[in-house]
């Protein structure tokens, strides 16, 4: 039988409908019904249906950005970047986003938790207080190890520490104690230097991760843009990145030169000696500079000699220009006189005080880890009777060759203060669960003369027993009879905030300061400009690396995980790393030109051997590594850390030595060679990557500087295109004969969208996206996953091709040489539906679930869809997921379903999915300027999750149609192009810009 | 043909096996209540819309977003809390059910929402902003009937089993999108259509 034969398809389904009520309502029997539970005593705060927006600050690293939090019925859903803050200014990372995953993470405790032999048993918090107050009473000595908090929880521990005779070390996997060092012993600085990277127009970093790591991503990811992009003079900074490798932050560079892992010190200084005319410029390291030419840096870095000086010259007189000494994924054993160096360059060009300051105490890392080698000596030796563990973790961060967890094990009494499971709580005697920060007080001082006061924005999650560790602190204190002058931690920050104001009302200045996210005093600025002789001996020369292999290893924070504290959020685990897109587990990443030496394939697992440990992990081949380096990155191989980190991935700090760097006590991460041999086995490695090629497909095309102006007239999208086919009614595929063709021409002429189109003049909604300004960080695919209930899959179904991410992140490589100085073109496209106007997808579905409405947006109607999956098929831009299971079910164990966007449908299997353009902000939007002010949305109402979050503000969202609206604005530049367009004719909505390179556009061009 | 046969007939026998199971499932509580209809046996509390909401002598003209505080300003119409009962009944001791009343204070002591019977409900995969539709100028009996005539809301019979064979709600529509479009598509003063028909107003 066929549909036509007797049969209609109509009565077809009619047929199945009778028959599948039946089966639905059997299943709904009088057990099934829901219920509304009112509120007891109704809080005023909240409507029902009404989103209830709080100021806050994220506390999940040192950067301390200002947070708006979105909640509903009393539930944080969703976190945003807050745009008053000075510093972060509306940015947010894809691990700030993912704090909601950490404050909802169903592997939290329960309740504080007290050992008994081999398990840990739920106990009551007086109990649990009075345990630790009796145990420091008793104890010989104790020590307290904190990582990063914030100004008034870490006057709190000190003075908890003090009166209990304590001994405090200061402790985070990943810190800038080099650059602090440098700063200090130059400049007498007592925090971190504040970049002005906007300023800039010549950028050199020596291996500094600015956007990944360090004082400020977000707000330096906002710099690079600014400062990278093309503005309206036709003119961009330019920048250059000087390592073994390229992190996300190298791969927005304009030029690579891959300098031999450990030669800033040398390449700086002798930069510096080009430009500054006479040694004497150096004031007190005048000597340093007489001893450092071209030449010699030239042969500690392996590049051309010429390639430095002209570089130097570029330097001083290209400004203003900025130079950064290395990151986090840089610290070697000379790490501080690399800082030093690289402050020399920046004093001989003229750039202290103007680029970067050294007055503005911006707030490092908690740092020490020659302290934190004491303490374990200390421990060992059994001169440790209670030890406490807050904010860090450092069984897993500290190198397995440091004997941290033997020396641990020795302690009397163990205490965390871990609000979920890690490895070190794992060790300890009691737990103390922490709130997370999104339900706690504290404050932050991001740098100085700004204050900014993190607030609960909901009442704690009922189903973890959590106090604040602040309570506990001042709680104890107490039975060991030390007043420490309030009985909670909110009263010890508000007394210190009020004796820290002056003058006026205290009461409207701190209400004020929780409106706003922060407060910005007057603080003088300028000032230390002179250079100080070092009080230590500076040795400027190449480190030396621990033998026992013949490839250097540098090792860097995770863009996901940090150094692992971020690891257990299924979010962070299934975002496609920045660099390699690869999501889960961990890769070794070699030069193809190394691995074809030695006969190894992508995919291959190795073991990685150093002299201090070894681990097995699959080879990722990648060009932005120089041939005698790999990397791997942090984060990876947690025992002990709840369900989705446990067990993925290698952790890299086994194959480190336990060893600070001698001036800034910091942790040596790029130590060691390793030796890489194939273990013979093989696997699939989880990318979501396609193709690093464009294969001259004009996916994501560039534009010289130079052609900027000219080629406006020859390549802009003008004249018609081609007549198209669209499916119309029943009636099939008709030709439709087109006219216009720009972005602005919505409907075109001649198409008709189907019976549901109302004929109204309404907008058309459409998004630009400046592949000038994106720089790959990612933050808006997490920003898109939080909004749209967007499930995660696993790794096993990512190996399938089965992830679900609205935005995928394109990365391609157009040249990238590892071999010698040169210009590096290296693109990043925000691939999302593109809502074409000519959509291939539509015309395929049989059930129109997917169709074009009337505001020209390609909508997905769920409820209407049977899975048949064409519309993927059809799809060019392969942007359309598919629910393959009950992603939505049974992934997402209580209370991690708190998390939903309540606006959102919640999909589950078998029902196709895609970017809806935000459609519910556009409701949303919509209902509120109808509703407060009885008009139609104006531009700038509506901002999607993504242009939200954008650090780099790359994405603009409006009304196309609008002729005034922003993004028709962005729309009109000569470098506005459409995907794949001119080649299949598709209309999309969604407009790119191309990427401005310095260097002529040889392939990938839109020819 | 003969097979287009077999599809009706498995058909059928699937949709009567399963009107059975509602049936049976459905007139249990009603027995057990001592012949009061399904949904007032399930209410925890016996609650008489018309009691609050009727203009008839003896009751209490209220306004409907009285209690149902947030229609004209959220998607949700919102429920009232236990202290905004509370709050009249301190003072109103109920004439007709006074042991009716009386649970009110037992949730409010006990700290505990009324676990109200759903009755209105459209699924999940609909967005119905309330305060749109009252704005509009639409009353809520145009939607919900005349509640304030209703001792017991009776629950709409979902389904197209319960459509067809179940006495029929002669308002309440809202679990069929033709209900709902039926409306949209009227013209308004200008003769166009009054609302869109569009699927993503609602469906996203």
């Amino acid at each position: 039988m066929t549909m036509t034969d007797g049969i209609k398809r109509r009565d077809f389904l009619k047929v199945l409908g009778v028959s599948g009520a039946g089966a639905t309502l059997s299943g709904c029997g009088p057990g099934d019904v829901e219920k509304l539970i009112p509120y007891v005593v109704a809080p005023d705060e909240i409507t029902p249906g009404v989103a209830t927006w709080y100021t806050t600050v994220c506390g999940s690293c040192s950067a301390q950005c200002g947070m708006w939090v979105r909640t509903r019925e009393g539930r944080a859903v969703k976190v945003e970047g807050n745009p008053n803050h000075p510093v972060s200014q509306g940015g947010l990372c894809s691990k700030g986003h993912a704090s909601l995953q950490h404050l909802y993470n169903p592997d939290r405790f329960a309740g504080p938790m007290i050992r008994e032999g081999d398990h840990l048993r739920q106990g009551t918090w007086a109990e649990a207080e009075q345990l630790l107050a009796a145990k420091v009473r008793a104890a010989s000595g104790v020590l307290f190890v904190s990582g990063g908090v914030g100004p008034s929880m870490d006057s709190l521990i000190g003075e908890f520490v003090t009166a209990v005779g304590g001994t405090r070390v200061e402790y985070d996997a990943v810190s800038d104690a080099a650059l602090q060092e440098a700063a200090r012993m130059v400049y007498g600085a007592s925090g971190l230097p504040r970049y002005d990277i906007a300023q800039s127009r010549l950028l050199l970093s020596f291996g500094n991760d600015f956007i990944e790591s360090g004082s400020s991503p977000v707000a330096h990811n906002k710099g690079l843009a600014k400062m990278s992009s093309v503005d309206d003079h036709q003119s961009k900074g330019r920048f250059i990145y000087l390592g073994a490798r390229l992190s996300t932050t190298g791969l927005n560079a304009d030029e690579w030169i891959p300098i031999r892992p450990g030669s800033e010190a040398a390449v700086a200084l002798g930069m510096a000696s080009v430009i500054a005319e006479d040694a004497s410029a150096a004031g007190p390291y005048a000597d340093v500079l007489r001893s450092y030419s071209p030449a010699t840096a030239a042969a500690a870095a392996g590049v051309s000699e010429d390639a430095i000086r002209e570089l130097a010259e570029r330097f001083a007189s290209e400004g203003p220009s900025l130079a950064m000494g290395p990151g986090a994924g840089a610290n070697h054993r000379g790490a501080t006189a690399a800082h030093v160096a690289v402050m020399i360059l920046n004093h001989v060009a003229g750039n202290a005080g103007r680029t970067v300051h050294y007055d503005a105490g911006v707030t490092a890392a908690a740092s020490s880890y020659a302290e934190m080698e004491s303490a374990v000596s200390a421990m060992a030796a059994g001169q440790v009777g209670v030890a406490i563990i807050h904010g860090a973790n450092p069984a897993y961060t500290m190198p397995a060759a440091s004997g941290f967890r033997a020396a641990f094990e020795q302690v009397g009494f163990k205490v965390s203060f871990a609000s979920a499971m890690d490895e070190t709580a794992a060790m300890a005697d009691l737990i103390l669960p922490d709130r997370h920060f999104l339900e706690a007080w504290g404050d932050s001082m991001p740098r100085a003369g700004v204050m900014a006061i993190q607030q609960p924005v909901m009442q704690a999650v009922p189903h973890f027993d959590s106090k604040q560790s602040g309570d506990v602190l001042l709680a104890v204190a107490t039975q060991l009879g030390s007043d420490l002058g309030s009985a909670t931690f909110y009263e010890y920050l508000r007394a210190r905030h009020m004796a820290m104001h002056d003058t006026g009302d205290f009461e409207a200045t701190w209400q004020a300061a929780l409106h706003a996210g922060a407060v910005e005093h007057d603080m003088p600025m300028g000032g230390m400009s002179e250079m100080r002789a070092p009080d230590a001996a500076l040795s400027f020369d190449p480190p030396v690396f621990d033998a026992g292999g013949d490839l250097v290893l540098v090792v860097h924070p995770s863009p996901r995980f940090g150094a692992g504290e971020f690891s257990n959020s299924p979010w962070m685990q299934e975002l496609p790393d920045p660099v390699s897109k690869i999501t889960w587990h961990s890769w070794l990443e070699m030069n193809p030109h190394t691995a074809e030496q030695r006969g190894i394939r992508e995919g291959d697992i190795v073991t990685v051997s150093s002299s201090h440990g070894a681990v097995d992990v699959p080879i990722w081949l990648y060009p932005g590594i120089r041939e005698d380096s790999v990397a791997l990155a942090m984060g990876g191989g947690h025992t002990d850390m709840g369900r989705w980190a446990t067990g993925q991935g290698v952790n890299v700090m086994d194959l480190l030595p336990s060893e600070s760097e001698q001036l800034s006590g910091g942790l040596v991460t790029l130590a060691t060679t390793v030796s890489v041999s194939p273990t013979g086995e093989r696997r699939r490695i989880a990318t979501i990557a396609g193709s690093d090629d464009q294969h001259d497909r004009p996916i994501a095309p560039a534009v010289a500087l130079a052609e900027l102006g000219h080629a406006a007239e020859a390549e802009h999208e003008e004249d018609g295109h081609e007549e198209f086919k669209e499916l119309q009614g029943a009636g099939g595929f008709v030709p439709v004969p087109s006219g216009g063709g720009a972005a602005t021409a919505f409907p075109l002429e001649g198409t008709q969208h189907g019976p549901y189109a109302d004929a109204h003049e309404g907008p058309r909604w459409g998004m630009a996206i400046d592949l000038d300004k994106c720089t790959g960080c990612s933050a808006c695919v997490t920003a898109c996953q939080s909004e749209n209930n967007v499930p995660w899959v696993g790794e096993g179904q990512v190996l399938m091709g089965r992830d679900m991410n609205w935005v995928r992140i394109e990365r391609y490589y157009e040249h990238i040489d590892a071999t010698q100085a040169g210009d590096l073109d290296v693109r990043f496209l925000p691939m999302i539906c593109q809502h074409c106007g000519n959509a291939p997808c539509e015309p395929v579905c049989p059930v129109f679930a997917t169709y074009h409405t009337p505001e020209g947006v390609n909508a997905q109607i769920y409820n209407r869809c049977v899975g048949t999956r064409y519309c993927a098929n059809n799809c060019p831009y392969k942007v359309r997921v598919f629910n393959w299971y009950r992603y939505t079910d049974e992934n997402v164990p209580e209370p991690m379903n708190w998390q939903w966007n309540p606006d959102v449908t919640v999909r589950t299997n078998g029902v196709m999915e895609k970017c809806s353009f935000c459609m519910q902000r556009v409701r949303d939007a919509e209902n509120r300027a109808a509703l407060e002010e009885g008009r139609a949305v104006r531009d700038g109402d509506i901002v999607t999750a993504c242009q939200q979050s954008c650090p780099a503000e790359a994405i603009v969202f409006g009304n196309i149609r609008d002729p005034n609206s922003r993004v028709s604005q962005i729309v009109s530049s000569e470098r506005t192009y459409r995907v794949l367009d001119e080649l299949i004719n598709t209309q999309p909505a969604v407009n790119y810009l191309k990427k401005v390179t310095f260097h002529e556009v040889v392939s990938g061009g839109h020819e | 043909m003969k097979k287009h046969w077999l599809i009706g007939g498995l058909a059928g026998v699937f949709a009567l096996t399963g009107l059975a199971f509602v049936q049976g499932g459905g007139t249990q509580p009603s027995a057990a209540a001592g012949g009061t209809t399904l949904s007032s046996a399930v209410q925890p509390i016996a609650f008489p819309h018309n009691q609050h909401a009727g203009s008839e002598p003896g009751q209490g003209k209220m306004d409907c977003q009285f209690c149902h505080f947030s229609a004209e300003r959220s998607v949700d119409a919102g429920i009232p809390s236990v202290a905004t009962c509370w709050g009249c009944h301190q003072l109103i001791p109920g004439a007709n059910n006074p042991q009716e009343v009386a649970k009110i204070k037992e949730y409010l002591d006990a700290g505990e929402g009324i676990p109200w019977v759903r009755i209105y409900k459209v699924s999940d995969h609909v967005h119905f902003p309330h305060m749109r539709h009252v704005n509009a100028g639409l009353t809520c009996q145009q939607c919900h009937g005349e509640i304030q005539t209703m001792q017991v809301l009776e629950p709409p019979n979902r389904g197209i089993v319960g459509k067809l064979l179940l006495p029929q709600d002669p308002v309440w529509g809202g679990d069929n999108m033709g209900w709902c479009v039926e409306c949209h598509r009227q013209p308004n003063e200008s003769g166009v259509q009054q609302a869109s028909t569009d699927c993503a107003v609602c469906h996203y």
